[in-house]
């Protein structure tokens, strides 16, 4: 047994130290595989980025009301007197300034992305404070709170590094009105970072939207639960509403980008991995034929077969499993943390980031093995069954 | 011995290593066509919209209203044609999670505009005088089984009645076409009237104006002359052309065209890659042959076609392959209705399969061209004594 392994190992080396005379083929497989995985993690990490993002702006605590088949916060409509029915709802959390209930406005305005220089949607949402104390990871961080009443808005940090104007101190112009930026907010990395936040009352009074609100949030008491709300409403005939937790909400609003993503990568990856499969078959094919002499002079001095079926696969091994690292190490520093938007599902743009995934890592090397492994399977097995004859023959 | 019989004979003679290569050419070509009809797919609506046609919107947004009062009023500016507008209505039929296009119109003069719209005899009348009338897309009409006479529930995720329901009955009074057959027809339009009287938003507001100039090379003009009319006003214009609108709209999802772009060419460098090098092999393996064949009185010109044309048919085989394989997949995919409703334009338009044929020549040229210079370039004494 000792010595098949030893055989292996010496198969295995002189394998690899010949590589160098196959150099253009090798490489060329090489390369073919560290592009394939390079795509692959790609779109993997900008479906990872994304979903990311949205998933976590839902909070399982809180939940998003709309009105009945809206689908989006941007279509809602919900009247002053729904809002103050709602308020009067079971499982919501009651605090000192009463239920903890927030009617929100959600308007569109223009902005401008930096990137293409095109003019985009981004959300203004109008908030009241009690709004502002349900959302747990929201925080100041370059200058001050808007004040209310007055036109004041404060940015996300993602709508600053995507699109340009929204700086400290500028001046925005939405129809006859003017606005001063105030402040920057984190909100982790939500989806909230992409909007504009300012007074729900001067923005309803600015809009023309009277008292109106369009998406009401208010916290429960049980984490998940909407059963008390949804009852309540299904027997108030003057609510026709949709209660989802607003995890949920988020999770709907992400979906089909995410997975639209997610479903174009894999299918495309797949296509050009079998690319990249040809050519590792193609150079370990090549390989086998140029040591057809050499796999069955060591056959003839007592080799076996399994050594030389071991050695090519080994090469095949390592040229992709080669690959694969340069292939993730390029998606890493190519794709990996860059900033971008798309449009979510309330018509409007979602700041997030390309996240490559530990996941995605290793999807990306398995898929490199696989490559690998099949393309080094077929001809490690030619390989094994070169005839000793071969070794004496004058021209092979 | 044609020349033809001989690299015919080359080509086959690594009958392994032709399929590989072949595989992986059709690989290229599979993704070149798929994500270059899909990648069509999304800007066709750019490519079909009318170069003297101009969209205005609100300033501020385009999702915000327009007052209706200014459709007059942009009439009587210099240099335009004709005026209509629209409003989205967030229509849904039955499930609110399948959205459609749905737009309450000014009948007469969007027709006058969007003349590409094409009604029965007598179907534009018909719908004019029908306060509830519909006229649906054939696309739209044959996906729900839709006829002329049905009178269809159609719901709103944006607007309700003064009784708070959120569903307008509507009666379709004709089904139209496009003038142009690949055109998406999946929408609907219905009357502004019986929207704006029956909806509780208030009255007197558009969504946005499209107008027509007299000629393309007054777009600039009229733009600036609205712009510039309703500057300082309560509600501020935005006039741009249909196309830029569509194509800025588009950009809103994310720059498609280049991630596409980026795939193929990542597709194509690596094939690259691998044919390339396969077919440097095959002729560094050749080496005595071709100096065979030189001494025989093969002029050095003709073993370079030779390896040449080689190459080039290594490329089409494996070429037109793929692109019939992408046909057959994009076909197969836009007749899923669901598919349909998203990208309406999806086909493989003979454009990509001009290009495709482009790159096939240009892919078996670069990978032919140093194995052909080193095969004509090759000293012939060398060669045999090598062996």
């Amino acid at each position: 047994m000792g010595s098949l392994i030893s055989q292996i190992q010496a198969v295995v080396a002189m394998n690899l130290r010949s590589l160098p005379q196959r150099i253009w083929m090798s490489l060329a497989t090489l390369f073919a595989v560290a592009i394939v995985v390079a795509v692959l993690l790609a779109f993997l990490s900008m479906a990872n980025g994304f979903q990311q993002t949205v998933k976590n702006t839902g909070s399982e605590s809180l939940a998003v009301i709309l009105r009945a088949g809206s689908q989006a916060e941007l279509n809602s409509v919900i009247t002053r007197d729904q809002v103050n029915l709602l308020s009067e709802a079971p499982g919501i959390v009651r605090g000192d300034k009463g239920p903890k209930v927030s009617a929100e406005l959600y308007v569109t305005v223009d902005g401008i992305k930096r990137s293409s220089q095109t003019e985009v949607n981004l959300p203004l949402r109008g908030i009241s404070e009690s709004g502002i104390s349900l959302r747990e990871g929201f925080t100041i961080i370059e200058g001050r709170m808007f004040e209310p009443g007055k036109n004041e808005i404060v940015v996300g940090s993602s709508v600053l590094r995507e699109f340009s104007g929204f700086e400290l101190g500028n001046s925005l112009r939405f129809g006859k009105t003017t606005w001063t930026v105030v402040g920057v907010f984190e909100a982790g990395a939500s989806v909230f970072a992409s909007e504009l936040w300012t007074d729900v009352r001067t923005l309803q009074s600015q809009f023309n939207r009277g008292s109106s609100a369009q998406v009401i949030r208010v916290a429960l008491q049980q984490p998940g639960d909407i059963g008390a709300i949804t009852e309540y409403i299904d027997k108030e005939p003057r609510l026709n509403m949709d209660v989802k937790t607003e995890a949920e909400y988020y999770q709907e609003q992400a979906k089909a980008m995410s997975d639209m993503i997610f479903f174009l990568g894999w299918p495309l990856a797949i296509a050009m991995a079998l690319g990249a499969l040809a050519g590792a078959l193609n150079t370990m094919y090549n390989s086998v034929a140029q040591r057809a002499v050499e796999i069955a002079t060591l056959r003839a001095i007592g080799f076996r077969g399994v050594s030389a079926f071991l050695g090519t696969l080994v090469e095949s091994l390592v040229l992709a499993f080669i690959g694969g690292l340069l292939g993730t190490l390029a998606a890493f520093l190519l794709f990996d943390g860059i900033s971008a938007s798309t449009l979510g599902g309330s018509f409007t743009q979602i700041v997030f980031s390309f996240e490559l995934s530990s996941d995605a890592f290793v999807q990306g090397i398995t898929l490199a093995m696989i490559i690998g492994l099949v393309g080094g399977f077929f001809p490690a097995l030619k390989a094994s069954r070169v005839p000793v004859m071969v070794a004496f023959s004058v021209d092979p | 011995m044609t020349d033809t019989y001989l690299v015919l004979k080359n080509l086959t003679r690594n009958k392994l290593r032709l399929v590989l290569n072949c595989f992986a050419i059709l690989i290229a070509f599979l993704l070149f066509g798929a994500l270059g009809s899909l990648q069509h797919a999304f800007t066709a609506g750019i490519e079909l919209s009318a170069d003297n046609r101009l969209i205005v919107v609100n300033k501020i947004n385009f999702t915000q209203p327009l007052p209706i009062a200014y459709v007059n009023k942009v009439r009587a500016i210099d240099g335009i044609s004709k005026v209509t507008h629209a409003n989205w209505f967030g229509a849904y039929y039955q499930d609110a999670r399948r959205p459609m296009v749905g737009l309450a119109v000014d009948g007469d003069s969007y027709l006058d505009i969007y003349d590409n719209i094409l009604l029965s005899d007598g179907g534009r009348e018909a719908w004019l005088k029908e306060r509830q009338g519909v006229i649906v897309g054939e696309r739209m009409a044959h996906m729900h089984g839709w006829k002329v006479g049905d009178r269809i529930p159609i719901s709103s995720n944006i607007f309700s009645q003064a009784d708070g329901s959120t569903v307008w009955d509507m009666v379709i009074s004709d089904i139209f076409r496009d003038k142009e057959p690949s055109a998406d027809t999946n929408f609907l339009l219905f009357h502004y009237k019986y929207f704006i009287e029956t909806q509780t938003f208030g009255k007197d507001w558009v969504g946005w104006m499209i107008l027509t100039t007299e000629d393309s090379s007054l777009n600039e003009r009229v733009a600036k002359a609205i712009d510039t009319n309703f500057a300082n006003s309560s509600t501020e214009t935005d006039t741009s052309t249909e196309k830029a609108f569509n194509r800025s709209f588009l950009e809103q999802v994310g720059s498609i065209g280049l991630i596409i772009t980026s795939v193929i060419f990542a597709a194509f460098f690596t094939i690259l890659l691998i044919v390339g090098n396969s077919m440097a092999l095959s002729i560094r393996e050749r080496t005595r042959e071709i100096a065979v064949l030189k001494t025989i009185g093969f002029a050095a010109p003709r073993i370079f076609g030779m390896v040449l044309a080689e190459s080039i048919s290594l490329a089409l085989i494996g070429g037109l392959l793929g692109l019939g394989v992408a046909v057959m997949l994009i076909n197969g995919a836009s007749s899923n209705p669901q598919l349909q409703s998203m990208l309406p334009n999806l086909i493989v338009p003979p454009s990509i399969l001009i290009q495709a044929l482009g790159y096939m020549l240009a892919l078996g040229l670069i990978t032919g061209i140093f194995p052909a210079l080193r095969a004509m370039r090759l000293n012939t004494i060398d060669a045999l004594n090598r062996g």
